[in-house]
This record gives C-alpha cells, sequence and structure tokens, in this order.
C-alpha cells in the first residue's frame, strides 16, 4: 500500500497509516548520543551565552537568493495535498479501512494538513469568535455547523482553550464523533492537541489515521517534488563538504555517491516534512563563484538548477533560552496545543499576567523561537525551532504528542 | 597477645608512612567535597530524570572513594597480613562498638541507605511528621529542605525503627492533593466534573498521569480531594496553591460556598 501511494502522490510519500503505526525514523547510534549529551550542555549552559539564540550558520558559504530558496524548495502546493489526501481517504472507504462517516486525521505541527484541508473545496467550519461559549449555547452551534455534509475542520485546536471553560465545544464534538453523530466530513488534529484530549478522554477511540512519516529515501522523493523535477528537470544537490549527492533522487542504475543527509534531516525532523523544509532550505547554498552572478539576479535555471548543501552539523537551529524560570515551557507548550495564540488567550492558558508574558514572548522572539503575526496578532511557534522546542517541553517533563 | 598485636601491626609505621597517607586521605576528602558541591549545583540546572540520576550518584561516588581510601590507605601504614588486618579492623570494631555506639549506628544505616535506597537526593520524605526534599545523603545522616527553606538533619539510624513516606520514591512523578471543604447542599456530579477540568486545565499538571478527583463526606463538609501531579515535584506547593485557587475560583462562579473546620466551631459554639 505505501510504495503505491508513493508513486500515486509524490506530495503525500507513503500515504495515510493508522496513527498506531507512526515510527520515528531512525538513525545513528552516533547521532542520537550527540543529540542527547548536547541538549543536557545546553541546559547546564543556562545563562552562560544570552546572545546565542537565534539561527546562525557555522559556515561562509554563500546563502541563495530568496528566488533560488523559493525555486528549489517552494512552499507545498496546499490544493495538491488536499487532493492526494481526498483521493486517499476516498481508497480507504472504498477498501472498508473508514468506517465512520467522519475522517480523523492527526498529524505535527507544520506538515501542512491543515492548510490542504482548508484548500480541499469543501465546506471549511471556521470556529467561533467565542471559545469560551456557555454551555448551554454549544450544543446549538454544533447543530448548526454540521447540519449539512461534506464539512471539514482544518484544525481542530482552533477550536478549544486550555481553560476551564474552553473545553465545551471540542468535547461536545467529540462526545458526537464517539457516537459517528455529526455526518461526513474531515477533521484535521495538530498531534499536540490530540496528545491532550486522548488524556482528557481517554475512553475516546476514533481511529484517527496520520501522514506516513518521512523517512530518508521519501524525504529525497519528496524535496525532489518539490523542487519541480518533473516540469522544471532534476535539480541537483551535493554536500559542501564531500561533494557527496543529496539530489535528484538515486534511481536504480545510479553510480553516483550519495550521501546520508536526507536520513538525518529526516530523523531531526521527526519525520515531519514541515520542519524538514524549513531546516533544508536553511542548508541551500550557493557556490562561491555564484554570488556575484546571484546579486545580479541570475536566472538559476541558466547554472542548471545545482546548488549545494550544508552539513548539519554546521547549523546552529534558533534554541529555547534556559532560564531556571517556567515561563518559556507554559508559553511554548500552549501555543503547540493551541497552534497559534494571541496575546489574551495566552494570558487565559498560561495564567500569566500581561507584563510578564510579554517579556517572556519577546525573549523567545528574539531567540527565532516564536514568532508573532502582527495583522492577527497571534504568536506561533517557529518551523525552524520546532525540534528544540520539543526536546526542551520534553526535558521539562511537559505532555509531549507522540510524533 | 594481650593487645590483639596491634603493637606489632603499628610498629612499621614510620613517618613519611603517615605524611603519605594523610595526603592521600586529605586528597579523597577534597575530592568528595568538590563532589559533594558541584554536582547539586549542576542538577539545579537539569529536570526530570537526568537530574535525579545525577543527585544519586553523589553518595554512590562517596562511597567509592572511601572505600578506594580505606584499601590505598591501609598498605601504606601496616603489612597487609592476615594477622594485621585482623588486629586493625578488630580494634578499630571494638572502637566503634563502645566509644562511637550511635555514632557507628548511622555509619551502618547510612552504608545499608544506598544498598535499599529507602531515600534517595531528589526524594520528598516524611520523617517524624517533618516534610521536605532530600538535599545530600551524608555519612552519618540526610539533610532534607522543607518547603519553607528550612534545612533539617535526620540521622540514618532513625532507618530502623520509624515510619518513612517517601512521596516520589526516585522519580520525578509526586502525586498533590489539594483539599477543600464544601457545604453540603449542591450538585456533587457537577462539581466533581468541573474540578476535573480545572485540573487539566491548570499549565502545571502532568496530564499524562493520573487526574482524580474524589469526595467525602465529613463532619467539616463534603471534603473534595484535587489529585494530579506537578509537572516537578518541587512545583508541588505552587500546583497546590493553583489547584485550590482554580477549585475556590469554581466554587464561587458556582455559588457554592466554601467551609472551614474553625467556622462550623464557631457556628456551633
Amino acid at each position: 500500500m505505501t510504495d503505491n501511494n508513493q508513486a500515486d502522490h509524490p506530495c503525500l510519500p507513503g500515504g495515510l497509516i493508522p496513527l498506531e503505526q507512526w515510527r520515528v525514523p531512525e538513525t545513528s547510534v552516533r547521532r542520537t548520543i550527540r543529540t542527547g549529551l548536547r541538549d543536557i550542555l545546553d541546559q547546564l549552559k543556562a545563562g552562560i551565552h544570552p546572545d546565542e539564540q537565534a539561527f546562525r550558520s557555522l559556515d561562509d558559504l554563500p546563502t541563495l537568493s530568496e528566488r533560488q530558496i523559493q525555486d528549489y524548495a517552494p512552499v507545498p502546493d496546499r490544493e495538491e495535498l488536499a487532493r492526494a489526501l481526498l483521493n486517499e481517504l476516498e481508497q480507504l472507504r472504498r477498501s472498508g479501512g473508514q468506517s465512520r462517516k467522519a475522517s480523523f486525521l492527526v498529524a505535527p505541527p507544520f506538515s501542512g494538513i491543515a492548510e490542504a484541508l482548508g484548500a480541499s473545496g469543501r465546506r471549511v467550519i471556521a470556529p467561533p469568535d467565542n471559545l469560551l461559549m456557555p454551555e448551554r449555547d454549544i450544543t446549538g452551534w454544533w447543530d448548526h455547523q454540521l447540519q449539512d455534509d461534506d464539512w471539514v475542520i482544518p484544525e481542530l485546536a482552533d477550536f478549544w482553550l486550555r481553560h476551564r471553560s474552553g473545553l465545551g465545544l471540542l468535547r461536545e464534538l467529540f462526545a458526537r464523533l464517539a457516537r459517528d453523530k455529526v455526518g461526513e466530513g474531515i477533521i484535521g488534529c495538530s498531534s499536540w492537541c490530540w496528545q491532550f484530549w486522548t488524556q482528557y478522554l481517554p475512553e475516546l477511540h476514533l481511529a484517527p489515521l496520520t501522514p506516513s512519516p518521512l523517512s530518508g529515501d521519501r524525504l529525497t522523493n519528496w524535496l525532489g517534488h518539490l523542487a519541480g523535477e518533473r516540469s522544471q528537470g532534476p535539480l541537483t544537490a551535493r554536500m559542501t563538504q564531500d561533494g557527496l549527492y543529496v539530489l535528484p533522487a538515486p534511481t536504480g542504475d545510479d553510480e553516483r555517491k550519495y550521501s546520508l543527509f536526507t536520513r538525518d534531516l529526516a530523523t531531526l525532523a521527526r519525520g515531519n516534512p514541515g520542519v524538514a523544509l524549513a531546516i533544508w532550505r536553511r542548508t541551500l547554498r550557493a557556490r562561491p563563484e555564484d554570488e556575484a552572478q546571484q546579486q545580479g539576479e541570475g536566472d538559476a535555471h541558466q547554472e542548471g538548477r545545482q546548488c549545494w548543501v550544508a552539513p548539519l552539523d554546521q547549523l546552529s537551529l534558533p534554541a529555547v533560552p534556559q532560564s531556571s524560570a517556567r515561563r518559556s515551557g507554559y508559553l511554548l507548550h500552549a501555543l503547540l496545543m493551541h497552534g497559534g495564540l494571541s496575546l489574551g488567550q495566552l494570558e487565559l492558558t498560561s495564567g500569566l499576567p500581561g507584563e510578564e508574558l510579554r517579556i517572556a514572548l519577546s525573549r523567545l522572539e528574539r531567540a527565532d523561537v516564536v514568532t508573532g503575526d502582527e495583522q492577527e496578532g497571534i504568536f506561533r511557534v517557529q518551523a525552524l525551532a520546532y525540534p528544540a522546542v520539543r526536546r526542551y517541553l520534553q526535558s521539562k517533563g511537559y505532555p509531549v504528542d507522540s510524533f | 597477645m594481650g593487645d590483639f598485636g596491634i603493637k606489632d601491626a603499628l610498629s612499621s609505621i614510620t613517618s613519611e608512612a603517615l605524611l603519605e597517607a594523610l595526603a592521600v586521605i586529605v586528597a579523597a576528602s577534597l575530592l568528595i567535597l568538590v563532589v559533594q558541591k558541584a554536582v547539586p549545583v549542576l542538577a539545579a540546572k537539569l529536570s526530570g530524570k537526568p537530574r535525579l540520576y545525577l543527585l544519586a550518584s553523589v553518595p554512590l561516588f562517596r562511597l567509592l572513594v572511601i572505600v578506594l581510601t580505606i584499601i590505598v590507605v591501609v598498605p601504606i601504614l601496616v603489612e597487609p597480613s592476615f594477622e594485621n588486618m585482623i588486629a586493625i579492623f578488630g580494634a578499630l570494631g571494638l572502637a566503634l562498638g563502645f566509644a562511637f555506639k550511635d555514632y557507628a549506628n548511622s555509619l551502618i544505616a547510612g552504608i545499608v541507605t544506598l544498598y535499599e535506597m529507602p531515600y534517595r537526593p531528589g526524594d520528598w520524605i516524611e520523617v517524624n511528621g517533618r516534610y521536605g526534599e532530600v538535599r545530600s545523603i551524608g555519612t552519618r545522616a540526610a539533610e532534607i529542605v522543607t518547603l519553607d527553606d528550612t534545612v533539617i538533619v535526620i540521622p540514618h539510624s532513625l532507618l530502623w525503627n520509624t515510619l518513612l513516606a517517601n512521596g516520589n520514591d526516585g522519580t520525578d512523578n509526586l502525586m498533590c492533593v489539594a483539599e477543600v471543604f464544601l457545604d453540603p447542599n449542591h450538585d456533587v456530579g457537577r462539581m466533581l466534573g468541573l474540578f476535573r477540568d480545572a485540573i487539566f486545565a491548570c499549565p502545571l499538571t502532568k496530564t499524562y498521569q493520573p487526574v482524580l478527583v474524589t469526595v467525602a463526606a465529613r463532619e467539616a463538609g463534603m471534603c473534595y480531594r484535587l489529585k494530579a501531579y506537578p509537572l516537578e515535584p518541587r512545583e508541588q506547593a505552587r500546583f497546590i496553591s493553583d489547584l485550590t485557587a482554580r477549585a475556590a475560583e469554581i466554587c464561587g462562579d458556582e455559588g457554592v460556598p466554601m467551609v472551614s473546620y474553625p467556622y462550623l466551631q464557631a457556628q456551633k459554639a
């Protein structure tokens, strides 16, 4: 099933699988030990290097221009992914693998599932303005929203707040889902939101599906697909330190020597395509002799679409600023569980007063861990910082997702 | 044989040997001192299991250094023959048995502590009504720090005949209980649900550990016990305060009065 899906949907490698079958991509023991030791060292170094927080590259090769990055590693096409998801769900329904009327998809943050479901062309159910809706109004609200079939909830995390008055909407929805009384629809749910609710409602069994994790091979194919190998010809990407190939994806009769870069990247990103793409974009480098040409808006196609890839060891990804206070943890955990929150919502969920919140948030923003959308007023965890944030929360005892 | 052969055993001790043995003992003491000071400082920067493992390594390391020091020092001072060893350790045993009985009792209990591990650094224990976190385990006694930041020294000898309650037993899972008393005339089922929501809404709660709310009718009123695990044992006071405040807020919103035993006593009077 997996191989067929990969062939059918290059934007959804591995297709959808039951949540229980999801596994972290494997990596070498050396890298696991190194990562563990680095985490402990980071904690011990708390307060010693306050300025070395944001992303920085440790190599001196020129980076690609914004245009080249968009060309070589563009943002995935959400409509293409939506078509793949709908197709996959339809196949599962036909084969009897999906018996419930409403399909439930759980995916880690930055996987692109929410954006794809929002662009699926189905009727999108948006969250109410008041997430602290009184209990007496909740039943009527859901009755109204679910009266017709073919609906989609792109992100369930938008429908609740971790506040004693903010649980009602999802409690009611999950009760209806458990009875299969919601009509035909699709629900996307962040893995952090799902983790909380499975602990809040331990008897909840919805047989959720999830995208397969990106292993090294799948990631190579996916990155090649993103670079438009079908439409624009293959992108050649080689490691800066030894010249080993990363892209194009190896074929059966290939004599080129390939790097293990994508395997390590898949592990670092825990098989998460959004996180892998964010890191991939940071590793792309131009050849030194091309630098002048880039500045002059040189056409990438004339160069035969070639670029270089900096080793992961030479990247210093954003790290959570260490401190003895727990404020950073509260905020980051709340942001991940809800997929993003406004300042007011953060006050409600974290219990921290506004001034303390602003101070803690500004520190996280300076470290490139959190980004604030000025128009929406919503704060979110950055994809590039996600691996560090997850490790940080796990080390501090927070409940983390299983992805 | 009147002196148990000690005189013979000690006759070969020279001033150089004494100085050498002293140097080894001082070096070992310094090493123990450095480890005892530095490791807790490093552990304070960590959380979870790495912190507990690091703290637990201190007494084991000290025992190891002490044993190694004895193994090194004894051959420096006396010829390590069977007769000499019997003589030295026999005399040492007699001295400890008569002159320092209680001290020896604590020393032996301290070794048993390292083997049986009824408490480890980082554990939250209650001994004779005193509750606190085990800060260090010395050769003779353990030190605990109470929630009010008071250090209490507990001789290991108490281990033989005292009940000891260990809240987290070497893990970072410590159940906390916030207790509130409510006026009996209310919807118990609704309050149980609301209190459970309050625990799950608390950002300090380890939601992957059991969350329980129990109720019992007592003389003082309906006693609700909100039981859950904080993210870290060190946060227990803050956690219980937070749960109590959330419970009080719910009672206010629901119009269910909280009661206290002194209040009832005053009512009766």
